[in-house]
């Protein structure tokens, strides 16, 4: 649980009380949700009326089992059953109390008359009810729908925070990796920004032809050893920063064509962009 | 019969109770594995072997953890996936779809199932497309929910929220019938 605190309707809508009860959580889970149940009670409700749906639900899509498969469960558990030896205690009957009623014909007519204005009335607001509360399952599921959005654009918007919290917050020096200089995409053009400290690298693509599916860009590290791979390059992500493996020294970066899935020593005649460390 | 006399009769072995209890759930848990198993035949065989297996392991019931009734239907959604991985048979052919199901209790030979049949289809027409695919995967097919999202490439949150969407649904319109 992220908050200590958990909002209860947003638990409810949270879909786990369905998953509980299809007996798909794991043990953690579950006693998460016996837990949740015991200490709120509205939860405990609404975990009462799915079970109730979900019987109503199998009732009515259900079917009966043959005969045949009935005698055979009971002659499995023939010698396991018993009868009782202590009768449960019958209820004694009660006595039904009849009250003596005058008969006093005008209120009578007065009181039908009054029943059938009323039972009108019921049945109007009940068909107006029946429409309100279609709408209202029909905005609840709209509504769960755009929380769920949120909650993933929430998400990748932290994780793009973080990202930018570490390049304003690092000491980040910025490679122009460009492609002039090759004859592969004259126009290409990758920023490298490395802490060379925490040795953190993420690279933002500017511009970079897209790939048939059979190759990949693949980022370099030239340092003292030789070209090390420290990554693919997305180049469908324009803008946005992809972080790369960690690198010490590099006196240079530069991608390369590369298979699918990168090599283990670059493809020199496919150099797309090389920028060296000022 | 209130759960717990009902619980206490089971813990018994009282004949008259698990009587009861057939009576009152048979259609149910026999429905839960239907759903799952299409093979009439098979189907019985496992709703026997769920059945004796709720009487006699009724001890390990724990009460704290959930009421009966989801126990009994998680024992015989178990033993049905079980059955159908044990006899490999691919989900594509798991079973039918809801429409297949819908019709097949239509073209049952019983009256009673024929009404009914045409209930759950008004049920199932009352969801939308995506709410109707989660019901007919994880409901109709026994797929996991995390299964669903692996295997279509739906958010795992999104499958959440459209099973429960899905079963407010039903309920409302279970409510209505």
């Amino acid at each position: 649980m992220k908050e200590f605190s958990v909002n209860i309707q947003e638990y409810i809508e949270s879909g786990k009380l369905e998953l509980f009860l299809l007996g798909e959580l794991n043990e953690r889970e579950r006693e998460e949700v016996i837990a949740m149940a015991k200490a709120h009670p509205e939860i405990q409700q609404e975990l009462d009326s799915l079970e109730e749906a979900m019987f109503s639900l199998d009732e009515l899509t259900g079917v009966e089992p043959s005969l045949q498969t009935k005698e055979k469960i009971f002659a499995t558990l023939d010698g396991d059953l018993q009868e009782r030896k202590i009768p449960t205690p019958t209820a004694a009957p009660k006595e039904t109390k009849t009250v003596k009623m005058t008969p006093w014909k005008p209120f009578a007519v007065a009181a039908s008359l009054v029943a059938v204005l009323a039972s009108a009335a019921a049945i109007y607001f009940a068909g107006k009810f029946y429409e309100t509360d279609q709408k209202f399952v029909a905005l609840q599921q709209e509504q769960a729908v755009l929380a769920d959005n949120l909650n993933q654009v929430k998400q990748e918007f932290e994780q793009t925070d973080s990202r930018l919290d570490r390049l304003v917050a690092g000491d980040f020096r910025r490679i122009e990796m460009m492609g002039e200089s090759f004859d592969m995409q004259k126009d290409a053009k990758v920023d490298v920004f490395w802490d060379q400290s925490q040795q953190e690298v993420f690279i933002a693509v500017n511009r970079l032809n897209s790939l048939s599916a059979s190759f990949d860009y693949q980022l370099w590290a030239i340092g003292p050893e030789g070209p090390v791979g420290i990554g693919i390059v997305d180049p469908s992500q324009p803008f946005s920063l992809q972080q790369m493996s960690a690198v010490a020294e590099a006196g240079a970066f530069a991608i390369t064509i590369e298979p699918k899935g990168g090599s283990e020593s670059p493809t020199l005649e496919k150099l797309v962009v090389l920028g060296e460390v000022a | 019969m209130e759960e717990k006399e009902l619980i206490q009769g089971l813990l018994e072995r009282d004949r008259k109770t698990v009587e009861y209890l057939y009576e009152k759930y048979s259609r149910a848990l026999f429905g839960v594995i239907l759903r799952i198993i299409s093979d009439r035949d098979l189907a019985e065989e496992v709703f026997h072997d769920a059945f004796v297996k709720i009487t006699q392991k009724i001890d390990s019931y724990d009460e704290s953890k959930g009421r009966l009734y989801t126990w009994m239907a998680n024992i015989c959604r178990n033993s049905a996936i079980d059955k159908l991985r044990s006899k490999e048979i691919s989900q594509s052919s798991k079973t039918n779809t809801i429409d297949d199901f819908v019709y097949g209790l239509e073209g049952g030979a019983q009256t009673q199932e024929k009404v009914d049949g045409i209930g759950v289809k008004d049920l199932m027409n009352q969801l939308n497309t995506d709410q109707k695919f989660i019901i007919e995967y994880i409901y109709f097919q026994g797929y996991t929910h995390s299964e669903i999202a692996e295997e279509f490439d739906i958010p795992l949150g999104t499958v959440k929220s459209r099973l429960r969407a899905a079963l407010q649904v039903l309920k409302k319109n279970i409510e209505r019938i």
